[in-house]
């Protein structure tokens, strides 16, 4: 598992590249789905991302928004998983 | 926004009252669109048996005479026997001589729309049978959560087992897009027989439809006028009960009729029956607070501002289908 910070850094980097959407608008707690900084394809890809990145699968009963609503919620759930 | 100068929220809101008028109205502003604006002499329109199409017919058979308005049934090899059984039965009700059906499986088999969609659920499903196999893709979140819906592909086996699984973004991206095609040929076809006959397209798409973004992009989204664009399924309905659709079609559950298995539009986008969508919708559109709209409807206020939420999202992310070409 990487350090925090830098699968932080990986997430936030992953969201400004596929958002083109300003660094400074894009925090740790940033609600991104509730601020529609993605809408569901974003979330599509933010999963193959996941599992690409990370190796995490999601599967349907983790598909919920405690698990993606922030950076910080999606380390939470990404270290649940390892 | 606060709801003391509107009508209290109630489950009746979206009753028509003077439904004369209303119809009268539309009709008049069908003529006026066809002939004078789009300057044509009938209405072409395609029929599936369904609620949407089944009162476009019936209007365009009062605004331009029965004899001016060709219906035609557009099946392709995925389509449900009822639906053409209901759409023959329908014409028939407004003495819609001109029906002609056009078959557009082998189009569709050219675009490689089976072959393209079954592949992509050939990789979710690794055992999916396409000739055996009934397959959908489906929403099965809680309309109320806040995260974005997320479809899924259901199999459905010969001996009845379903396996359920979550599309991947590129296979779920393939199957709509294969899928499309179904909708884009019949507007290739409809203009066809349009030019032909020098007639409009009549579109059927619903308020829902149009404002949530439930229709292909040049494809049932591709129509000359769209007289019920403005109305809500219920009052769709309410139209089409009163112009005299045949029964058995206000009866049936609105399906979208596209994939093998049966697939009610619930299931595919709207996440909750029309009549509640509708209901919500009108709230949300209209500022009705969340807690009014919630007393009324038995759901929380969270719940409700959880819809509304969704239905922002909604009309947002699906703005591009009703964008015209950027220039």
């Amino acid at each position: 598992m990487l350090p925090v910070i830098e699968t932080k850094n990986k997430i936030r980097d992953y969201i400004l590249e596929s958002t083109f959407d300003d660094v400074e608008n894009i925090t740790d707690d940033t609600l991104i789905f509730e601020k529609g900084v993605l809408d569901s394809m974003g979330l599509l890809f933010l999963i193959e991302f996941l599992k690409e990145e990370f190796g995490v699968t999601t599967n349907d009963d983790e598909l919920v928004v405690e698990n993606f609503e922030s950076i910080n919620n999606i380390v939470t759930f990404l270290e649940s998983k390892q | 926004m606060t709801s003391t100068t509107k009508k209290p929220f109630s489950k009746d809101i979206l009753h028509i009252e003077d439904i004369d008028t209303v119809c009268n109205e539309i009709i008049a502003k069908m003529r006026t669109d066809v002939a004078k604006k789009l300057q044509r002499r009938g209405a072409v329109i395609g029929i599936s048996g369904g609620i949407d199409s089944s009162a476009c017919l019936a209007l365009s058979a009062k605004a331009f005479g029965p004899k001016n308005v060709t219906a035609i049934m557009l099946p392709e090899q995925d389509s449900s026997d009822d639906s053409r059984n209901l759409a023959e039965e329908l014409a028939a009700a407004f003495g819609v001589t001109q029906t002609l059906v056009e078959n557009i499986t082998g189009a569709l088999e050219g675009f490689g729309c089976y072959q393209r969609r079954d592949e992509a659920i050939g990789r979710v499903v690794t055992d999916f049978d396409p000739a055996v196999d009934k397959a959908k893709i489906e929403i099965k979140q809680d309309p109320a959560s806040t995260l974005p819906p997320i479809f899924s592909i259901t199999v459905i086996k010969p001996n009845g087992d379903v396996v359920s699984k979550l599309l991947p973004a590129m296979e779920y991206l393939q199957i709509v897009a294969a899928t499309n095609f179904k909708q884009r040929s019949r507007m290739s076809m409809l203009y066809y027989h349009a030019e032909r006959l020098h007639c409009a397209v009549i579109g059927t798409p619903n308020k829902h439809e149009v404002e949530q973004g439930f229709f292909v992009k040049y494809g049932d989204g591709g129509a000359d006028i769209m007289p019920i664009g403005h109305l809500y399924k219920t009052q769709v309905f309410q139209i089409s009960a009163h112009l005299g659709v045949p029964q058995g079609i206000l009866d049936r559950t609105p399906t979208t009729d596209t994939y093998t298995a049966e697939q009610t539009q619930e299931d595919f986008f709207y996440q909750m029956p029309h009549k509640e969508m509708d209901l919500f919708w009108y709230g949300f559109e209209n500022g009705y607070p969340a807690e009014e709209v919630g007393k009324v409807m038995g759901k929380s206020t969270e719940d409700v501002e959880n819809i509304y939420k969704n239905m922002e999202r909604k009309q947002k992310t699906t703005a591009y289908l009703r964008m015209k070409p950027i220039f």
